[in-house]
């Protein structure tokens, strides 16, 4: 992840710091709080590495402008998760400044603040704050039961990634745009690129990424999982079956997939991709810095994105929605220090400067920057799929959910089950799951 | 007689070279994987990524000044090793003493605090994970060293005292009964006469009880904290959800393992030494 | 020749199951190169008079008698003192947690996942597992695999460990270096294992010359987990086994070849009886280890693909920190837990039959 080019990195990470030190420490000066001066703030988030923005020069810089420190704590995920219930649920003050995931918002929220009051409180001394300036679909993502319980800091989606030339000598002028065509396309690079490269790549480790590789497929073919109020289940409807079985035919009737797609998480997609593994694959819009990066990928500069094909027409695309919230909880007894830390982070000018270091920024402005649209070509295509795609589940059902639906595609990915036995099997334990957290179905 | 002799020599060399080539083989069969992680620590993103792999390539250094650059890795080094020498400087501390009342005095409760130490043995981490965090939290330990340390006794107080119970229990009692004797107290008989003949037992059990915590990963996952972080959740760190940075991965591998290396060439007389010489006890 | 039926005593005296006489391994060895030497020397039981001297000597000077009440009563106490930081230890990091996680395994499951005040739910968390296929399949895979493990740690260890007893030059060089695995960090280990895995550039497929998706196919994927666990573990087999071989006396395995047995029946009937007690040991350590083994399926596979490699500690972790079900993952523990209690309880029982016999 060193596509930084150096120098001119840090010359000009230098300048971003010592402006905006001087602006904000002009804004923050002399000005009364309410709450005395911690030393340090202590905030507790994964320790993905899309960080850097708010490790190497956010942080640095609030210290700088406030004398606060910040103390990060970077778990593991599963770590995370645990010190987050252990902490939150447990009422202890220790966090002043939480990093939550979409998926969590079921149990978090309640011990988040409401970041509008926060915000409104704030307006005076962030007056270029800006919050419309959010896409629509990620200020909805971060409320929950009608609270806004964080600021949205990273979104991501699914967009198709696939490298240009290969689809043209394929005879393939325009990128898929329903199932067929990808079919079709795949097919044709496959046998193009044997014994290497297969047309397509998946995330087909029994994890957490493998529903970001299917659910697209799953959303663009109309299906649905369940729904959280009612415990009602869709995902033995036609749609979604039909859906599973076609993603799991790629793999082994056509064999347009890479097999060793089934080893591969994050980490494993975007190695595949540097390493001309696949001709396309769907996956999360920013890998396409690091597929395209020449100084890390064989590929690099091969690559052009395109929305995720529709069933039947590029009309029914849609992804999902996720991402990563920062946000003050209730127990913190430094609320005003803590959310102004996370307006500056999610401040246009350092959101702008976290998509040149690994990030995801949601905001409209920074995604519409011409300098942004010229180094990273897949911000507007992301932009376009987050107009259509389908925020994940994340009512707290939806944690013990997840785990059957991988064994299923697993087992229709290897081969072992058709996708109408899976999800036969994965409707039946969701029935007992709901039955035991008190949901009908 | 010639004969018989020269033929009982050519029996000997053919057991050599067959000893030899088996330990040779069992030696590429150990070393090999480190060996090929040493190499692709000297390699860059895309030399990792050759197909066929590449066997002769310019060396770069650059994974090492990535992982050294940011003073992550020495921290994390750092913190390792006083954890893991503070978890074993506490349980023997904490462990000797209680092994030898094990092995010498019958007292109410034995056999049951005996049996719970090796039912504390057997624990799976992961049960007692979530509670324990709660209760550092509770106590204030959870932004020290110390919570970590006293999570690492789960496993390795059990091990002092049992393998040093075996080595106590070898013991004969005359020692100490001569000594009581003469007059000497029980703290002193202990301290001055049993104490300094079970040594190897106590290099052995620190040795075991050192690499126990200095390989652990999942309690330091979660009650470590950025300042008080071991080198093995350094090491997961590196993979995320954006790519495993394999570089730093390998680089920080083998810097790892290196004194780790040199560590077990001291390690390997004193544990053989140690525990064949009574560690083995029930 | 000496006619074979001389081997004959030693063999139906080890079959018998008695230690022979001279097992009393002496204590106090500054070094490997003595333990031989002792070894031969304590043929008979433990010699006392080659110790007490130093001791008698160490117990002169420190004999000065407690004299004044408190030392008195400081004496009296010295048992209690000398376990209680242990019991109070065990209180604050086993008993306490475990005192917690059974109340945890009792309460039902909330939407907010609160910990404590839950509701009162009995024994439903133990029902849930014990009705749910994949609890029964991974527990019955955890079992097999345990079996499979710690049986080829074991012959493997063994079979090292009986090379580098051998009188070569060289051999300590071997000993060193074999044992290095041991001391590798395993989720470290994994991870090394996981990039010489893989299917594209991986050096395993390309030494066998065919693209084998390791960590993807349900059997593959299984015997690779296993395997780097035998890889890792096989050396802490040898080096107990090893030190159980170096402190065996010599004279009855010299006796044994004087008598003109094979080197197989001198093993067979001879070492493998004698080094009983370090097997036995190494057994029980590594099924304990084996039985809760976590951070290879962590780091390789998840416990996929289909769940093919879901062993129980994997199992209790998905409950616990992906469900997010805490008191699904601490019933799940507390049966772990009772599993691995019977079975040890069974090999105490087991090793302390031979120590009495």
């Amino acid at each position: 992840m060193h596509n930084q080019g150096e120098p001119l990195g840090i010359f000009r990470r230098g300048l971003l710091q010592a402006s905006l030190a001087s602006g904000l420490a002009a804004g923050l000066g002399g000005r009364a709080r309410a709450q005395g001066k911690p030393e340090k703030l202590v905030y507790v988030g994964d320790n993905g590495p899309w960080h850097d923005c708010l490790l190497h020069e956010v942080a640095p810089a609030f210290e700088k402008a406030t004398g606060i420190k910040i103390d990060f704590t970077l778990l593991p995920i599963d770590a995370l998760v645990a010190r987050l219930k252990a902490e939150l649920s447990s009422g202890e003050g220790g966090i002043d400044i939480v990093q939550w995931d979409a998926s969590m918002a079921g149990w978090v929220s309640g011990h988040m603040q409401d970041h509008m009051k926060l915000i409104a409180n704030a307006a005076s001394r962030h007056p270029d704050f800006d919050w419309a300036d959010f896409l629509p679909a990620v200020q909805k993502m971060a409320t929950y039961g009608g609270k806004l319980s964080g600021i949205p800091y990273r979104v991501t989606t699914g967009i198709l990634h696939y490298q240009k030339r290969l689809l043209e000598q394929a005879g393939f002028s325009k990128p898929p745009s329903n199932f067929a065509e990808l079919l079709a396309a795949a097919q044709a690079t496959t046998k193009q690129g044997l014994p290497n490269r297969y047309g397509l790549g998946f995330m087909g480790r029994q994890g957490p990424a493998m529903l970001g590789s299917f659910t697209p497929f799953l959303r663009s073919a109309g299906g649905r999982y369940y729904d959280p109020t009612t415990g009602e289940i869709f995902v033995n409807e036609p749609a979604a079956v039909d859906a599973l079985q076609f993603y799991g035919d790629l793999m082994t009737k056509y064999q347009v997939v890479n097999p060793a797609s089934l080893t591969w998480e994050f980490d494993g997609i975007i190695a595949g991709g540097q390493n001309d593994q696949f001709a396309m694959t769907v996956t999360l819009a920013p890998y396409g810095d690091l597929m395209n990066d020449p100084k890390v990928s064989k590929t690099g500069n091969a690559w052009a994105w395109s929305l995720m094909p529709g069933k039947d027409t590029i009309s029914q695309t849609a992804t999902y929605l996720a991402g990563w919230m920062i946000g003050v909880p209730t127990g913190t007894r430094n609320t005003d220090w803590a959310f102004d830390f996370v307006q500056m982070a999610t401040s246009k000018k350092w959101m702008r400067r976290s998509i040149d270091l690994g990030n995801a920024p949601p905001r409209v402005s920074v995604l519409q920057d011409p300098g942004v649209l010229a180094e990273h070509p897949w911000a507007p295509v992301q932009g376009e799929a987050l107009k259509t795609a389908v925020l994940d589940h994340r009512d707290p059902v939806w944690a013990a959910a997840q785990l059957p639906l991988r064994t299923a595609i697993s087992q229709v990915l290897l081969g072992q089950r058709t996708a109408k036995q899976a999800l036969a099997e994965v409707t039946q334990q969701w029935h007992r799951s709901f039955r035991l957290a008190g949901l009908k179905g | 007689m010639m004969a018989r002799r020269r033929s009982h020599r050519r029996n000997r060399l053919v057991r050599a070279v067959v000893a030899y080539t088996a330990l040779i083989a069992l030696l590429g069969f150990f070393l090999f994987p480190l060996l090929w992680i040493l190499g692709l620590s000297f390699k860059t993103r895309l030399q990792t990524f050759a197909s066929p792999p590449l066997f002769i390539w310019t060396p770069t250094l650059h994974n090492y000044v990535a992982v050294l650059g940011t003073g992550a890795f020495q921290h994390a080094f750092m913190n390792s090793l006083l954890i893991s020498a503070e978890a074993v400087l506490l349980s023997i501390c904490v462990g000797v003493p209680a092994a030898y009342a094990f092995a010498r005095f019958p007292f109410a409760g034995r056999g049951l605090l005996f049996m719970s130490l090796l039912v504390m043995r057997m624990l799976p981490p992961i049960a007692v994970l979530v509670p324990m965090y709660v209760l550092f939290s509770k106590l204030g330990l959870t932004e020290t060293r110390v919570s970590v340390v006293l999570a690492y006794t789960t496993f390795s107080l059990p091990l002092v005292v049992w393998i040093m119970r075996g080595f106590f229990e070898e013991l004969p009692r005359e020692l100490e009964e001569s000594a009581w004797v003469d007059g000497a107290s029980r703290y002193a008989a202990f301290r001055f006469v049993v104490l300094p003949l079970v040594r190897p037992g106590l290099v052995a059990a620190s040795i075991l009880c050192l690499l126990l915590a200095w390989n652990d990963f999942i309690f330091a996952a979660v009650l470590t904290n950025d300042a008080t972080r071991t080198l093995p959740v350094l090491m997961a760190s590196y993979s995320g959800d954006v790519g495993v940075d394999w570089g730093s991965m390998t680089a920080s591998c083998v810097l790892v393992v290196l004194p780790v290396l040199l560590f077990s060439f001291v390690a390997q007389r004193h544990l053989v030494a140690g525990l064949s010489s009574g560690a083995v006890k029930g | 020749m000496i006619p074979s039926s001389k081997v004959a005593p030693y063999g139906s005296v080890n079959t018998a199951g008695d230690p022979p006489e001279p097992i009393a391994r002496p204590q106090v060895r500054p070094s490997i190169g003595d333990v031989r030497h002792a070894g031969a020397a304590a043929a008979h039981a433990w010699q006392p008079s080659k110790t007490i001297p130093r001791g008698v000597i160490d117990a002169a000077v420190i004999a000065v008698p407690p004299t004044t009440r408190f030392e008195r009563w400081l004496d009296r106490a010295f048992v209690w003192l000398a376990v209680s930081p242990t019991a109070l230890t065990m209180l604050l990091v086993f008993g306490l947690p475990l005192g917690f996680s059974l109340y945890l395994s009792a309460e039902g499951w909330s939407p907010d996942e609160t910990l404590f005040g839950g509701r009162y739910a009995g024994l439903a968390n133990y029902a849930a597992l014990l009705t749910d296929p994949d609890f029964i399949s991974s527990l019955i895979l955890t079992l097999g695999y345990t079996a499979i493990t710690v049986t080829a740690e074991l012959l493997l260890g063994l079979g090292v460990a009986l090379l580098l007893d051998l009188e070569l030059p060289l051999i300590a060089f071997f000993r060193t270096t074999l044992i290095v695995p041991m001391m590798m960090t395993p989720i470290v280990a994994a991870l090394c294992w996981k990039l010489l895995l893989d299917p594209d550039h991986g050096i395993v497929d390309y030494f066998i010359g065919h693209p084998i998706i390791w960590l993807g196919r349900p059997w593959p994927a299984l015997i690779s987990v296993g395997f780097v666990s035998v890889w890792q573990n096989a050396p802490f087999v040898c080096i107990l086994t090893l030190a159980g071989l170096r402190s065996l006396p010599n004279e009855p395995r010299e006796a044994a070849a004087i008598d003109g047995a094979s080197v197989l029946q001198t093993f067979w009937h001879v070492t493998l009886p004698l080094l009983r007690p370090y097997l036995l040991v190494a057994l029980l350590l590594r099924v304990i280890f084996e039985f809760r083994a976590f951070d290879n399926v962590y780091v390789m596979t998840g416990g996929g693909p289909a769940n093919f490699t879901l062993l129980l500690s994997m199992y209790t972790y998905q409950a616990s920190f992906v469900q997010f079900d805490l008191s699904l993952g601490a019933a799940a523990s507390w049966v772990m837990l009772l599993i691995a209690l019977i079975a040890c309880l069974g090999f105490v029982a087991l090793i302390g039959r031979r120590e009495t016999r």
